[in-house]
């Protein structure tokens, strides 16, 4: 693929804007809480649109376009199934506890919840887990822009990390946020026309159907035995592993995209954060997924258009959408498509960043390290540690380049790493009796178990290194069970504990626990900013689009 | 709080200009698989949508 001059053109014009809201907001930090949490005063239309942009990176967008291929229409159960009904949850259910409670960053919520140990816990997976996710990002941002565009691994790791170290360095979260919304639109409208020319060159709909096999084209049909689809899974699975452990772990626990809803100016708009952020998931599928599944398609066509292989065989479905693009976009539009997989990488660092930034400021070190200093000082301190943060960032996209099977072990591990936290969450918000020990061994054991689950299962040849004691069909299944697994013994283990321990008290629990909260109800606002009657739209066009595609 | 829409209209609209421009400067460049020319219709949606964005600014500060 080679670039005309406008598309370098569109691409300059793109960090020029960016760098330069960064600049624009940098007016407004004057404070720590400024910098790590915006100060509490983002519009809800910009935190709605946040919330999902920040979880859209770029293995996002590349990973379910190669889902697509790989998968089928299926793959949207990821949307579906998955990120919607968390988002429901997280937005009517879990929101008065996190934004009431007026903790700065989840660890800092199981503080105040449950106890020290537990915050420490979360604090530091989810820091290690933020600089490598953010590193592996980095990786495969240099992997494919060498490969496609044929730039320098080094150059693309750089230019992009300088970006995003300039603009969060200076505004902050703010600065992440508000270019999150401006890379929303811009994968949205740089990823769409490659969506409709894809699927109107293949015959629309109707010509999809016709030309692929009925699996590809039904997401539900196929799912009475594992052996029927190619992800291996069965309505259980779907349900239980990805619909809830998974999809909940994430949505509801993990600060990334949490963060976004508190930075809401109030408590109804942090409410409506996740609600508003629904509708533009929900169509999401047709942007990121159907491009590949059209893909596969246009290889039975013949017309010339063919996934490429990967050396050791097989299609490499990863190229899905770079190779689409090729086909379908002329310079200009090949310029904004690839401006836009940039922002999405970017978009998805910046995430990582501005989360790590929090955790370590206010968990790690305001907690453990330096504890009364004046707020000059941890601002200071937030602001260096964008600095490290994106160093060690980079430090850790050069190790995975050169221990590509550490990285792919880390994967794995991430993968399920929510979902015993989302047991702590649910037993933490629901039930007074829940104790800081139970929490915090039920959470430790939870991982364990993931761990084991994963040690002694093996799929596509990944994990199983304690011995293979079951093999599962697809990768996606072996998750699945092991987060099931991780999630049902801190389920257990959290509760067992906390009868055997000494709980809180009314006042130490108060707006941290359901039934010690007074949960406003917004009488006086019109329907459509009230959760509930949001809430019950997203559940009706939810489920017409689930019969559309079963 | 700083209006987003000012910066994203603006991003939009000379996005769209740009591509306008290109299709009718170079309106026999196409991609391998269509004779669409997409560059045109791209360009216009994200003028209109840039446009849009800085008129919703431009009404309610």
């Amino acid at each position: 693929m080679t670039l005309a001059p406008v598309d370098y053109v569109i691409l300059a014009l793109y960090f020029v804007f960016v760098l330069g809201i960064g600049w624009f907001v940098k007016r407004r930090v004057t404070t720590s809480e400024d910098f790590l949490t915006s100060g509490r005063s983002v519009p809800v239309w910009i935190t709605s649109l946040a919330f999902i942009a920040a979880n859209l990176g770029a293995q996002e967008v590349i990973g379910m376009c190669a889902s697509g291929a790989k998968y089928g229409i299926m793959t949207a159960h990821f949307y579906w199934i998955g990120a919607i009904p968390a988002m429901l949850f997280v937005g009517v259910f879990m929101m008065p506890f996190y934004y009431g409670s007026r903790a700065r960053s989840v660890p800092e919520y199981l503080k105040l919840r449950f106890d020290e140990k537990t915050r420490g816990l979360n604090a530091i997976t989810f820091a290690v887990m933020t600089l490598f996710s953010s590193g592996i990002s980095m990786y495969a941002l240099g992997l494919l822009f060498q490969l496609v565009l044929g730039w320098s691994f080094t150059a693309s790791v750089i230019l992009s990390a300088a970006i995003v170290l300039v603009y969060t360095f200076l505004g902050g979260l703010t600065s992440a946020i508000y270019n999150e919304v401006l890379q929303f639109f811009l994968i949205v409208l740089g990823f769409s026309p490659l969506a409709i020319l894809a699927v109107a060159k293949a015959g629309g709909w109707h010509g999809l159907q016709t030309r692929l096999a009925p699996v590809m084209t039904h997401s539900w049909k196929y799912l009475g035995s594992p052996s029927q689809n190619p992800m291996g899974v069965t309505v259980f699975g779907i349900f239980a592993g990805l619909g809830f452990v998974l999809s909940f772990g994430y949505w509801c626990t993990d600060f990334l995209v949490i963060q976004r809803a508190l930075a809401a100016d109030s408590m109804s708009a942090a409410r409506r954060t996740p609600l508003i952020a629904c509708f533009p998931k929900m169509i999401m599928p047709f942007i990121v997924i159907l491009p590949g599944v059209a893909a596969i398609a246009l290889m039975h066509m013949g017309t010339g258009y063919t996934l490429p292989l990967k050396p050791e065989g097989g299609y490499n479905y990863d190229l899905a959408l770079t190779t689409l693009m090729a086909q379908f976009y002329p310079a200009g539009l090949l310029g904004v498509g690839l401006t836009a997989l940039m922002a999405s990488f970017m978009s998805g660092m910046a995430g990582n960043v501005t989360a790590f930034n929090t955790v370590f400021t206010f968990d790690i070190y305001q907690s453990y390290i330096r504890r009364h200093a004046p707020d000059k000082h941890y601002l200071w301190v937030g602001r260096m540690t964008t600095i490290v943060g994106i160093a060690l960032s980079i430090a850790t996209a050069y190790l995975a380049r050169h221990f590509n099977d550490i990285m792919d072990f880390l994967q794995l591990v991430f993968a399920f790493v929510n979902a015993p936290l989302f047991a702590t969450f649910l037993l933490g918000m629901f039930w007074k009796r829940a104790t800081g020990h139970g929490a915090f061994f039920g959470l430790f054991s939870g991982l364990v178990a993931g761990g084991l689950t994963l040690g002694l299962t093996e799929a596509e040849g990944k994990g199983g290194w304690l011995g293979v004691h079951h093999v599962f069909p697809s990768s996606m299944a072996q998750n699945f069970w092991i987060a099931i697994a991780a999630f049902s013994t801190t389920f257990i283990l959290t509760i067992l504990i906390s009868f055997a321990t000494k709980p809180k008290t009314e006042p130490e629990l108060h707006n941290l626990v359901y039934g010690f909260t007074d949960i406003k109800h917004d009488e006086n606002v019109p329907w459509y900013k009230r959760p509930a009657p949001l809430a019950v739209i997203v559940i009706v066009c939810l489920v017409a689009l689930n019969f559309l595609f079963a | 709080m700083e209006d987003l829409r000012i910066p994203i209209g603006f991003f939009f609209a000379l996005l769209g200009l740009i591509l306008i421009a290109v299709s009718f400067f170079m309106p026999t460049a196409h991609a391998p698989l269509t004779t669409v020319n997409i560059n045109l219709y791209s360009g216009l949606t994200m003028l209109i949508f840039g446009g849009a964005m800085l008129w919703l600014a431009r009404r309610r500060p």
